[in-house]
């Protein structure tokens, strides 16, 4: 017993010692990747406030200033390479640029509203955390008009190298975009069997029908 | 705008619960297994985890004509008719209506300061609010918050199951459908109306959290459906991932499963040197 105690022990304090100093030589590199990843999320809501809730702006041009916005921060190729999962691999290099710039359209046209509202003058960031690899979330919560006395909680998954960060997922109250997305198109591409026509012609449909709504 | 509400399936009493009942074991109806040797299909099918896909999807269909007749008009009404200030005081009321099943699954769940903060509610709403009407509890520091059985189950350590689409109550599981009928059976005030034989009292709650609910997500919904390529898959990851946030209590997890860079972007100097 005691020296089965002992070697316990002893087993402890090593493993210890050893989180202790991966920790310390992790932390200062984390916090910074932290830091740029809070401030890349400052200053897209600053943009997005100039370019986005200018109340006489005409739809057309809000639209044109969103997919700027959008490509410039947003890993749009890596989300919409993931969304359509294991059949991206399968499609042709043709099939897989059409693909993207559908993708692009559709959801240029859904989310030029919503994200209106979800950078706006109310977004306060409350942390960032630096997580695997160079990915980082910047964790924000947003006070809507006439949304009860909760605020709504926005996380922001961000990857990249400092200076070339791009958001990959966006998570509303533990909703993420970029997963609903995935069950949505996985599941037209399952009653399809696998081919890319069918969802190319919802894309197209749906993209129009929101624009014609607007 | 609470992002959706899962917990927005008004209490109806007994025949609608038997029809509940009857409807779990209607899922005969099953979704074609994949081919056991293509082993990405068989990961996805397992990951969908909807094995009663086509009568789920036709029970979605009879829940989606009743909500365009009957609830989405009703909700709509509510809105653009009753003013903010009473449908605050309502949804007050029915929030406070809640606290003992809150605070027994606060219990139950082992969150001993949640089920403090549940209680202090249900006493200072009660009485300073005036029967629950107001909330001057969230602004002396204790915020609202929801539990349900379904959650209690889940933080035991029980699994969702396969998902569930429920006639009138909506997206579900078997744990969240046996914590929907427990929640149902030890709430105080049904189980007061029950005993005194005063069981409108049951519908008109269920009634008005139903209309209530659905009046709070009406813009939200409106523009899931506009936009989602198959709104029955839309409402099925929203659900799970809604009910994971609430039972983790809103606690992010790290290192979630989501898009990765995996080629680093290649951008234009002034584009780079615009993040500096």
């Amino acid at each position: 017993m005691e020296v089965k105690r002992f070697r316990l022990g002893k087993a402890t304090a090593v493993a210890t010692a050893f989180i202790l100093a991966t920790c310390l030589a992790i932390s200062p590199a984390s916090a910074d990747r932290g830091d740029a990843a809070r401030q890349f999320i400052a200053s897209l809501a600053d943009r997005a406030i100039q370019a986005l809730t200018t109340a006489d702006t005409p739809r057309a041009e809000r639209i044109r200033r969103f997919r700027t916005l959008f490509n410039d921060h947003f890993a749009v190729e890596d989300i919409g390479k993931w969304v359509l999962g294991r059949y991206w691999s399968r499609a042709t290099p043709a099939e897989q640029k059409e693909y993207l710039r559908l993708f692009e359209d559709y959801i240029v046209a859904s989310y030029v509203d919503r994200f209106a509202t979800y950078t706006g003058e109310r977004l306060r960031i409350t942390r960032a955390l630096a997580e695997e690899g160079e990915r980082a979330t910047v964790f924000s919560e947003i006070a809507l008009p006439g949304g009860g006395k909760t605020p709504v909680r926005v996380d922001w998954r961000v990857e990249g190298a400092a200076g070339r960060l791009k958001i990959t997922d966006l998570v509303v109250e533990g909703v993420s975009m970029s997963t609903t997305l995935r069950s949505e198109f996985g599941s037209i591409m399952r009653r399809d069997g696998g081919k890319l026509d069918g969802l190319f012609a919802v894309l197209r449909e749906k993209t129009a029908a929101i624009k014609a709504a607007q | 705008m609470k992002v959706l509400n899962t917990d927005c399936r008004g209490q109806v009493g007994w025949p609608v619960l038997g029809a509940l009942v009857l409807a779990l074991g209607l899922v005969a109806g099953c979704a074609t297994a994949p081919d056991p040797t293509d082993r990405e299909a068989v990961a996805e099918y397992q990951q969908i985890n909807d094995p009663g896909e086509p009568t789920n999807r036709a029970v979605f269909a009879v829940n989606q004509v009743l909500d365009k007749g009957v609830l989405k008009p009703a909700a709509g009404m509510y809105r653009d008719l009753v003013p903010p200030a009473v449908r605050t005081g309502v949804g007050n009321a029915l929030n406070n209506l809640r606290s003992p099943v809150i605070l027994l699954n606060d219990v139950l769940q082992g969150e001993m300061r949640r089920a403090g903060v549940t209680f202090m509610r249900f006493v200072i709403n009660t009485t300073i609010g005036i029967g629950g009407l107001g909330d001057p509890a969230s602004d002396m520091g204790f915020p609202y918050h929801s539990e349900d059985f379904g959650q209690t189950l889940a933080a035991w350590g029980i699994g969702e199951g396969p998902f569930v689409m429920l006639p009138v109550f909506g997206p579900s599981n078997p744990r969240d459908a046996v914590g929907l009928v427990v929640d149902f059976l030890v709430d105080p005030l049904n189980l007061w109306a029950t005993n005194t034989d005063r069981q409108y009292i049951t519908y008109a709650r269920g009634v008005t959290r139903a209309v209530d609910e659905r009046a709070r997500n009406y813009d939200l919904l409106e523009d899931l459906e506009r936009s989602s390529l198959d709104f029955y898959a839309t409402i099925r990851s929203l659900y799970r991932q809604r009910r994971t946030d609430e039972i983790s209590n809103g606690w992010t997890r790290e290192n979630m499963p989501g898009p990765g860079v995996t080629e680093t972007p290649h951008l234009k100097s002034e584009e780079v040197s615009q993040w500096k």
